[in-house]
């Protein structure tokens, strides 16, 4: 119970900085937050030996595989911010309500 | 109290501290250090649960790799000639709702299902992961490989893409 209340809790601040945050960079920053604690959640989950569960070594290279994509969401996250500010001189989510390009 | 608990509970304030910084903080480099605060936090669950593995790669990776991007961006972005950038947040009600909401279904969908105490924890070391790496998740491997692969490209036309 201890372990869902804080990674939910986590996920859920993520959540809140996602759907608030005016700045781009924030915003991923919070993606981040989530990611964490999703992962957190997982590994804590075969730490805690639910029964029936993938072998523990499966679990590990889950866990292995969303550092992998993590990272590659942040990267082209964050190349996206960079030319988003390249062009239009700002990254604050509000100014950036056009879609037409 | 035990030894266990107590270490649950420091990680996990830690990592509450780190993430409630990264969401509310209204400068952009104690966002950063909140940012980093909450990866560290989450690295030292994973050694502690022993998923030392996992825990190191999240160090190298988020710590050393994604956190050092999130500063490059700042850097190259928030150029602000009258002092340091400040992050504007709207307090919104609705937000406050859809988030605290998700926590409450999900915590009361869930909380038959997630045992109360993690003291098992991970045995398997480095052979068993390169046993499910190279065994069933042959294809997750490949996959994770050409989408690195297909994200440094893709990286290289988005940011280069305007100068060719």
């Amino acid at each position: 119970m201890s372990l869902l209340v804080l990674t939910m809790g986590l996920f859920s601040l993520g959540l809140y900085g996602v759907l608030t945050r005016r700045d781009l960079v924030a915003v991923l920053a919070s993606i981040e937050v989530m990611l964490g604690a999703a992962t957190l959640l997982l590994v804590g989950l075969a730490a805690a030996g639910t029964p029936a569960g993938p072998s523990e070594g499966a679990v590990e290279a889950t866990g292995v595989m969303i550092i992998v994509l993590a990272a590659a969401e942040a990267a082209i996250g964050l190349a996206l911010v960079i030319s988003v500010a390249k062009r239009f001189k700002t990254t604050r989510v509000d100014d950036l309500a056009e879609v037409k390009g | 109290m035990t030894v266990a608990s107590l270490i649950f509970i420091l990680l996990g304030a830690v990592a509450t501290i780190g993430a409630v910084m990264t969401v509310f903080a209204r400068d952009v480099t104690r966002m950063a250090i909140g940012l980093g605060t909450f990866l560290v936090a989450v690295a030292g669950f994973f050694v502690y649960w022993g998923a030392t593995f996992l825990g190191v790669a999240q160090l190298f990776v988020y710590v050393g790799g994604v956190l050092v991007l999130v500063l490059f961006a700042i850097m190259l972005v928030h150029r602000n000639p009258e002092g340091s950038p400040h992050l504007e947040t709207r307090h919104d009600v609705s937000a406050l709702a859809v988030a605290g909401g998700l926590f409450i279904m999900v915590v009361m969908a869930l909380r038959d299902d997630v045992p109360a105490s993690v003291d098992q924890g991970i045995s398997s070391g480095p052979q068993e992961l390169a046993e499910a790496f190279l065994g069933p998740m042959l294809t997750h491997f490949e996959i994770g490989g050409v989408l690195l692969l297909a994200v440094l490209v893709a990286v290289v036309v988005i940011v280069g893409g305007e100068e060719r």
